[in-house]
């Protein structure tokens, strides 16, 4: 047993030792954890009188450093994770796309989730509107889900120009709500006219959450 | 656009098939998912296979996830279990090129590699951890979680995931007390 007054200096056998505990009784993985999360500086009321564990906590606290200037980097996101995580998601669901243009030299489509973007963007352009969030397809998180079935008015409409497009709107609290809604639907429907083209436009406007 | 409203009200809105309100969640979280691939693998490509696989999985069982438990906490988990799986796979990182992280720190070029060989050594360290060991180091100490956060996502008791903490920490001070 080390002698009390004495404080350890071989740090290495007290991590591969099977000991526990130092000379004055503290446990090491606990000085190990205190030091590691930054806290060696914090001293309890044992800690403030004992060699040992000052010694301990200084030399765990250096011994650490490397490992706490690692987590203190910043990690740069790939630029293309974002892109290649919508690109399998808009695999998985069953996009629709509006043909706007059907003749003997081909056809014009526009997919559904460019109206709903262009929908989403005209809304978060309306005085009062903290968020907003478009839908107009059938997509649904496993794509296994025909929104249809819960939601009796989503967007699936692919014949000829007409488009349904559904709007989720957070607004700021105590905007006049109505007019904010209508307000959100004639921009959109102003838009998807002036940028895809689509004439036949119904867009539905729910409010469902207000921020103060 | 940035929005202000929080992760309860995005997954709401991406369960019913509001695939930009995903869109918003992915630009918020993630770098969480890359960042704890990375920690835990070691190398900057299995990372984004994860990361990408991870966030691909999260919204295909967006209709499981509990409304109840926060976004972040199922993430974690997530891509702790994409990672443990990568691993079981392969069994090796190979690839430690971690010095592209951190090459803007505007230090003089000897200090320079002396960051990235130190980095390297504590990634080659961390990634040569069992795995138990290693995600609860990543999460405590690089992640800043809880014990019991660590608990929730690991499916662990709290005990376990202080044992796991002891013995990843010896393991890794001895590691580091070697380069000294």
């Amino acid at each position: 047993m080390t002698d009390p007054g004495q404080p350890v200096h071989d740090f290495r056998e007290l991590l591969t030792g099977t000991t526990r505990h130092l000379a004055c009784g503290a446990d090491i993985d606990e000085l190990l954890e205190q030091a590691a999360d930054g806290h060696a500086g914090q001293l309890t009321g044992h800690q403030r009188h004992c060699l040992h564990c000052q010694a301990a906590l200084k030399e765990f606290s250096r011994l650490w450093e490397p490992v706490r200037s690692l987590a203190a980097e910043n990690v740069a996101v790939p630029a293309t994770l974002k892109a290649a995580v919508a690109g399998q998601i808009r695999k998985l669901i069953a996009d629709v796309r509006y043909t706007l243009h059907l003749s003997d030299s081909g056809a014009i489509r526009i997919a559904a989730r460019v109206v709903a973007t262009i929908a989403r963007d005209a809304a978060r352009t309306v005085p009062g509107v903290r968020a907003a969030f478009g839908r107009s397809t059938t997509a649904s998180p496993a794509g296994k889900t025909n929104l249809r079935h819960h939601h009796p008015h989503a967007a699936a409409g692919v014949l000829g120009r007409t488009a349904v497009v559904d709007l989720a709107i957070a607004a700021h609290y105590g905007s006049q709500l109505d007019a904010i809604a209508r307000e959100v639907q004639q921009r959109a429907i102003a838009d998807l006219r002036a940028k895809a083209g689509l004439h036949d436009v119904t867009v539905n406007v729910t409010i469902d959450d207000v921020i103060t | 656009m940035g929005t202000e409203v929080d992760d309860a009200y995005l997954v709401r809105r991406a369960r019913e098939g509001y695939v930009d309100a995903y869109a918003e969640l992915v630009d918020r979280h993630g770098q969480l998912a890359y960042r704890v691939a990375l920690r835990l693998l070691g190398n900057h490509h299995d990372a984004e296979d994860v990361a990408q696989e991870a966030l691909v999985t999260a919204w295909q069982q967006l209709p499981r996830f509990k409304a109840n438990s926060r976004f972040t906490t199922w993430l974690y988990q997530i891509v702790t279990r994409k990672t443990l799986n990568r691993i079981t796979r392969t069994r090796a990182t190979e690839s430690l090129d971690l010095l592209g992280d951190i090459s803007a720190t505007g230090d003089e070029p000897g200090q320079q590699t002396e960051r990235n060989l130190t980095a390297d050594a504590v990634t080659a360290a961390v990634a040569a951890l069992p795995p138990p060991q290693r995600i609860a180091i990543v999460l405590r100490h690089f992640e800043g979680l809880s014990n019991a956060e660590i608990a929730r996502i690991t499916t662990n008791t709290i005990p376990a995931v202080r044992s796991h903490l002891f013995r990843g920490r010896r393991t890794l001070g001895q590691t580091l007390e070697q380069w000294r």
